[in-house]
């Protein structure tokens, strides 16, 4: 279970504050969903629960399964099953991405206790789940994310996402930039991961990446607080309405 | 008197080393005697190259250079073939390849595949060629691609002791790269002065590796030319490893002429000295000739390295690429000078340059002086120089992923070293490479 108290964040070296007392409760196995108008904090909640050192927590607690995480390292945090699903995922020249993702899986699974994949074993592994999420071989060979395309990145992420096999998965604006054949994709790679032992936090401005991946919970987050909780209609209240009472229309 | 023309210690040394060694060194024919000469003159009117010469600027030999070691004992280290693989290192040992040893400046025949090339073209010492020089060494020794005015190439002419004169015949290709390991060995801090030359038939096809490397930690000065003349259409790729002891200086110099259609392949991989100036002067002399010079630096500790290189556009329709790249630690200084000239009458040059660092520390220094000298107005050329830090956010989406901070760190390092070495066309080599740059890091997590 994910739970923030009162969190209060600032970025470092600077005196504003961008979330201003967030409180939220995620149970295991339930997707919840952030939305709000940009500016909000959004992306700066998925950077601060995956461990960014950009920000300072100045008050409050992320405790995940009841062990408070606000002092781990970011690699601590992916062994102890926290993933963040970039907004815009980073292009790495010089390195292979079939390298980064061995690295990466062999390196959480050496902090889990677990032992490494062979090479053929990691091999089989990667191909069945970048064949799901429809990502060509050669694009495995490749530096990780050069040259790709919006929804190509994405789909790495999620390829990520499903190697990892994270309990807290953090999706932030997995949508954005992305056509609608590409959000379904995206959609369906992040629905396969959906379980009762895993929790998941979609952030997104618009209501379209939810008829996809269909949230137990949606809050609205303006202006550094969750100002609004409710089901999964509570998005299309917004959808209808906008962030007009929010904050956003004075902007 | 000024006081520029007053010899520092080590330009009397060397000047007394000229003296005294014309008796000992290799080289009884007429022809090599006026070589020597003219090197020796260039020298001692020159002297050692500082500060207020331009093109040693940041690479000022009469500071850097306190005394002249006097030449490596002739009487050499006895060495094995497992010794020759061993400090070559594994990935430099495993690239299959025909193998040429000198130590101390002395080929080294029984460690040597001196027959390897067959029919394809012929290997010869360079002290034997000295003695009696074959016409087609005569022509090329000392004229490739002099530079106009060099005293550290001059005085490697009048003080060579060894290497290898290679001819390759036309349309040959050989079946596996010549590598020629230069090992230093000498118990006594010493001066090696070696000299290779590589003549390249038309339409001939070699990779050539040079290795520096040594078995003794005590200091070397080193002195190497390398000399290739690219036949018409011929191709080569030239890759040039340098790991030497803490202390060494190595003063190389790379001089290519490529006739029309040839293509040369370049890399200068460096990691070991106290000093080191790699310089390669690249002149194109037909149309249609390719040259890419690319090049790696990792340097750690108080290591100076000077990367220079003057690619001449002396005809029209000729391509120059050239990618540098320096990972500086500590307190370590990479310099890289890299000046395109096109004639005037050379149109439809295209040459571009890019020199970029990545500092590992906050007294690191970087110093790129990328120059263009353009005299024909239908050409395509420019250059870019970066210098930077390893990317916070870079590091933060790796972390993210569960690896390490060191981890991280060096995997972003050795991509972007990558990024260059992964140039070489060759494989085995460009394994080796990234392999070497690895073991610098001294990430063996890295090795998958």
């Amino acid at each position: 279970m994910l739970e923030i108290k009162n969190l209060h964040v600032k970025i470092a070296d600077e005196d504003t504050e961008i979330l201003k007392g967030v409180d939220l409760t995620i149970p295991k196995g339930e997707v919840h969903a952030i939305m709000g108008p940009n500016g909000s904090g959004k992306s700066t909640l998925s950077y601060v629960i995956a461990g960014k050192e950009d920000y300072d927590v100045t008050k409050g607690s992320i405790t995940w399964n009841g062990e408070d995480i606000t002092g781990m390292e970011p690699d601590e945090r992916a062994a102890a099953g926290i993933f963040l699903a970039f907004q815009y995922p980073i292009e790495i020249p010089g390195v292979a991405t079939m390298t980064f993702l061995r690295t990466s899986l062999n390196a959480v699974r050496k902090a889990r206790g677990e032992d490494e994949l062979s090479t053929p074993d990691f091999m089989r592994v990667v191909r069945e789940k970048a064949k799901e999420l429809d990502i060509k071989d050669d694009k495995l060979k490749r530096p990780l994310n050069v040259g790709f395309s919006g929804g190509e990145k994405k789909r790495q992420e999620i390829l990520q996402m499903s190697l990892l096999e994270p309990s807290l998965c953090v999706l932030d604006e997995t949508d954005s930039g992305l056509d609608i054949d590409a959000v379904k994709i995206v959609s369906e790679g992040v629905n396969a991961l959906r379980g009762p032992d895993r929790a998941m936090l979609v952030i997104t401005h618009y209501q379209r990446l939810l008829n996809y991946i269909v949230p137990d919970k949606v809050h609205v987050l303006a202006d550094g607080k969750i100002v609004r909780s409710g089901g999964k209609e509570l998005a299309l209240e917004l959808e209808q309405s906008g962030y007009a009472g929010f904050g956003e229309a004075a902007a | 008197m000024s006081q520029e023309a007053r010899k520092t210690k080590a330009e009397q040394g060397f000047a007394d080393q000229l003296e005294a060694a014309q008796e000992t060194l290799p080289g009884t024919s007429d022809w090599a005697l006026e070589l020597r000469a003219t090197g020796r003159h260039a020298y001692l009117s020159a002297g050692l190259p500082h500060r207020r010469v331009e093109e040693w600027k940041y690479t000022d030999l009469r500071t850097l250079v306190r005394e002249a070691y006097p030449p490596a004992p002739t009487l050499g280290v006895a060495l094995t073939g497992d010794d020759i693989a061993a400090v070559l290192g594994e990935h430099m040992a495993a690239i299959d390849a025909y193998r040429i040893v000198i130590v101390d400046g002395q080929l080294r025949t029984e460690l040597s595949d001196m027959d390897a090339l067959g029919t394809d073209g012929e290997i010869n010492s360079l002290a034997e060629a000295l003695d009696a020089p074959s016409a087609w060494v005569k022509d090329a020794l000392g004229a490739v691609n002099p530079p106009e005015s060099d005293p550290v190439a001059a005085l490697n002419m009048a003080l060579m002791t060894g290497g290898v004169a290679v001819r390759l015949a036309d349309g040959a290709c050989p079946d596996k790269a010549l590598h020629i390991v230069h090992v230093h060995a000498a118990q006594t801090a010493s001066h090696i002065a070696t000299r290779n030359l590589l003549v390249i038939g038309e339409r001939a096809n070699a990779t050539v590796i040079e290795s520096y490397v040594a078995t003794s930690q005590v200091p070397a000065q080193r002195s190497v030319v390398t000399e290739a003349a690219i036949g018409k259409g011929a191709r080569l790729t030239h890759v040039k490893y340098q790991n030497e002891a803490d202390e060494t200086v190595h003063l190389s110099s790379w001089m290519m002429r490529l006739e029309a259609e040839a293509t040369y392949a370049g890399f200068q991989f460096s990691t070991g000295a106290a000093v080191a100036r790699n310089q390669a002067f690249v002149r194109f002399a037909g149309e249609g000739a390719v040259s890419h010079v690319n090049g790696a630096v990792m340097l750690r500790g108080k290591q100076h390295n000077d990367t220079t290189m003057v690619i001449d556009h002396a005809v029209p329709g000729c391509e120059s690429r050239e990618h540098f790249k320096a990972v500086i630690d500590d307190d370590a200084r990479a310099i890289n000078q890299c000046k395109a000239i096109v004639q005037p009458h050379a149109q439809k040059s295209d040459g571009h340059q890019m020199a970029q660092a990545l500092l590992l520390s906050e007294t690191a220094e970087f110093d790129s002086k990328p120059e263009l000298e353009i005299f024909a107005d239908d050409v395509v050329c420019g250059h870019g120089s970066t210098s930077g830090q390893v990317d916070d956010e870079l590091l933060f989406y790796l972390r993210s992923r569960g690896i390490p901070e060191a981890q991280a760190r060096a995997l972003l390092v050795a991509a972007f070293v990558g990024e260059v070495v992964e140039k070489i066309e060759d494989e085995p080599v460009r394994e080796a490479l990234l392999g070497a740059s690895r073991a610098w890091l001294g990430a063996r997590e890295l090795e998958q």
